[in-house]
């Protein structure tokens, strides 16, 4: 515990809310005494968009572009959640290859979310090349995914009762190519990042989080994996086609930022692991729902579905009362409880550690204020 | 099992009504009904048995808000979705005191909806400007109280 | 065409030309992502795009060092304010990409209700260049990068391409 001294001695530091480390637009008033933080104040909404009220004013049909916009860098688990919420509500069954195909994707979209992170957080510890090496590898998921989405970055790519396209065997072919490649680059990974002193350094023994705060505080995603709880949904909670694929949870024992780090750099092996599977057990058939209703109108009734993303559990509340429109859709955003844990694990640390504690909790900022 | 002690531990309390859900419809296995003022009653309990807020909510509805509390469990997958009834114009209890991570979501409530959380230490808003004078998602929100240009 | 602000009182003649042409090939854009776009605009700066071909690849997270802002994403009410004064506090001359539909007029979330968003960057700064697209792909930023240098200059590189398929 620090020695805290009268009001004067603290200052005020303004972090954001355009700041190269705060990936967006958060801003995080900070009081400071000298070089340390006595209270850490989040302050988010720079990046609202009214997702919400936009539900409630758009058919059900019309919304579901929005879902990629909501979390771009895990779109596909947020058209999955939304999805499974509406096919719940009219009680749809959807055939086995969409799953299988609804799987593959979601987990490439997974390994280039937890790439990008990759990429982007060692730039905030300073380290410019391994930006460029993930990046690099996140080009060819891009362009796998591309081929069946039509799109880069923001997917809306699942229909209520399945998917709208078909994949190729120019596709899954591709994605066994893929997993080879990445396989092939652990070794670049490992030498440049994981081996690395100044890394080890900035991130063992820093920002740790304790089981107990986790359940205060409702952290999801590797924020929990990191310290020790194995939760996650995808085995919890298990939708889609994830029961029929064999795979680990990566956990880590400390909870600092190193446990988080690995936590994510294990599970795209292990989305790596799924994927592989997935492509050799894919099974023939429709790729569609039958009798998909032209107008959607659930009848009356409210639904909670939830979903494994790469920052944590996406959970979507739906209220329908049998109109065209949800009456009421919350979207409950991981990045928002694990942000909120901020202003606690924040103090008497230095401003330094601050950045990397912020990075390692992955947020994404227009998720976090929907 | 996790579900069957949280039903008994929670038909102690004295609350409206606690019914096992349908799962396959609506995701939650336990249903509970609770009065606002009870609220800190019954987010104790959840903490005694490690349950952690997955979400908290509400819905305007013509008469009166709902508030929607979602628990879930580390460990073992129960889910238990709590409902309560907050008249227009009232305030309901705060539980940030015992969920430090209900302490945002009941900002972001205010903030959307205008309703207000008695002994809440920080109730600003945490999605709009601090200026703005609108919840957005109250149903009789119209576009008129919209300001004209930022 | 309007002027801007900030643009000096006395013209230098063929000293500014030849200026102008070292601002157009060495653009430094600030660090300035608002929501999905800007992930598109990293990656024009990573691996495969490489913006440094063009001059324009050196982030600055300062706008007080940079010349470029690029607009990439939604703008809401509650950001407005602190885009205009980013934008104050570049150094003259300078110049606004609007990227993504939202930076343009909205986009996606401009509806009659909407309350939460400014639709479009114009309304706040001065654009020099649209890209539409939600996201616009990286090829799409460049083409929108070389454009503005074609502005700055008068000749750009896609000018002589452009000529050259007339
Ligand atoms: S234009 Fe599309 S991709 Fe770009 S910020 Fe807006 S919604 Fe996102």
């Amino acid at each position: 515990m620090l020695e805290r001294g009268l009001e004067e001695k603290f200052y005020v530091l303004n972090l954001g809310p355009q700041h190269p480390s705060t990936h967006g637009v958060l801003r995080v008033e900070l009081q400071m005494e000298g070089e340390f933080i006595v209270k850490a104040d989040p302050d988010i909404g720079y990046g609202h968009r009214g997702h919400e009220h936009m539900a409630e004013n758009r058919s059900y049909l019309q919304f579901l572009p929005n879902l990629g916009r909501v979390d771009y860098l895990h779109a596909l688990a947020y058209n999955q959640c939304y999805c499974m919420a509406v096919e719940k509500l009219l009680e749809l069954k959807v055939p086995e290859r969409a799953e299988f195909i609804r799987v593959i994707t979601c987990e490439l979209n997974r390994i280039a979310s937890h790439l990008l992170w990759i990429g982007a957080y060692l730039l905030d510890l300073g380290a410019f090349t391994p930006f460029l090496y993930c990046f690099d590898d996140r080009e060819n998921i891009l362009d796998l995914l591309d081929r069946v989405t039509g799109s880069r970055l923001t997917y809306c790519y699942y229909r209520f009762g399945g998917v709208p396209r078909d994949v190729d065997d120019d596709f899954l072919a591709g994605c066994k190519a893929f997993a080879r490649r990445l396989r092939s680059r652990y070794r670049d990974y490992e030498n440049l990042v994981n081996k690395n002193v100044i890394f080890l350094e900035r991130t063992k023994g820093i920002g740790i989080i304790s089981q107990e705060q986790c359940v205060k505080y409702g952290l999801t995603g590797p924020m929990v994996r990191g310290s020790g709880i194995p939760y996650d949904l995808r085995k919890c909670e298990p939708y889609s086609a994830y029961p029929l694929f064999d795979f680990d949870i990566p956990v880590g024992s400390t909870g600092d930022i190193y446990d988080r780090y690995m936590v994510r750099y294990r599970e795209m092996e292990q989305s790596l692991r799924i994927i592989e599977q997935a492509v050799d057990k894919i099974p023939a058939g429709p790729i569609m729902a039958e009798k998909v209703p032209k107008r959607i109108k659930p009848a009356p009734g409210e639904v909670y579905t939830a979903v494994e993303a790469a920052r944590g559990e996406f959970g979507i509340y739906l209220v329908s009362q049998g109109d065209t429109t949800p009456y009421r859709l919350k979207l409950r955003v991981p990045s928002f409880g694990n942000l909120s844990i901020l202003p606690e694990i924040a103090v008497d640390t230095l401003v330094a550690d601050l950045v990397a504690i912020l990075g390692s909790i992955d947020v994404v900022v227009p998720e976090i204020d929907r | 099992m996790l579900l069957n002690e949280l039903t008994q531990a929670l038909s102690r309390l004295n609350l409206a009504q606690v019914a096992p859900g349908d799962y396959a419809k609506t995701g939650c296995h336990l249903e509970v009904e609770a009065a606002p003022a009870q609220m800190p009653e019954v987010a104790r309990l959840m903490l005694e048995k490690g349950c952690f807020l997955e979400s908290l909510t509400a819905v305007d509805f013509p008469e009166h808000f709902t508030l929607v509390y979602h628990f879930n469990h580390f460990r073992e997958l129960c889910r238990t979705v709590v409902h309560a009834r907050v008249p227009k114009e009232a305030e309901a209890p705060t539980i940030s005191h015992i969920y430090p991570a209900a302490n945002w979501y009941e900002r972001e409530v205010y903030d959307l909806f205008g309703l207000k959380f008695a002994g809440h230490p920080d109730l600003r808003r945490i999605l709009l400007p601090f200026e703005a004078d609108f919840h957005p998602l109250r149903k009789k929100f119209a576009p008129s109280e919209t300001p004209a240009d930022a | 065409m309007e002027k801007k602000t900030g643009e000096p009182l006395i013209h230098l003649g063929v000293l500014e030309e030849a200026l102008n042409l070292a601002r157009a090939n060495s653009l430094w854009p600030m660090t300035f992502g608002l929501a999905c776009c800007a992930i598109e605009m990293m990656a024009a700066g990573a691996a495969r795009f490489d913006l440094d071909r063009f001059g324009a690849g050196v982030f600055r997270p300062s706008p007080r060092q940079c010349d470029l802002m690029i607009v990439a994403g939604t703008i809401s009410k509650k950001m407005g304010p602190a885009v205009v004064r980013l934008y104050e506090q570049m150094p003259a001359p300078k110049w606004v990409i609007a990227m993504g539909n939202c930076a343009i007029s909205g986009g996606p979330f401009f509806y009659p209700e909407m309350y939460a968003i400014v639709p479009g960057a114009d309304l706040l700064i001065p654009v020099d260049v649209y890209v539409p697209g939600c996201p616009p792909r990286p090829e799409g930023l460049i083409e929108g990068i070389l454009l503005l240098e074609e502005k700055i200059t008068g000749r750009g590189r896609l000018r002589k391409f452009r000529n050259a398929a007339e």
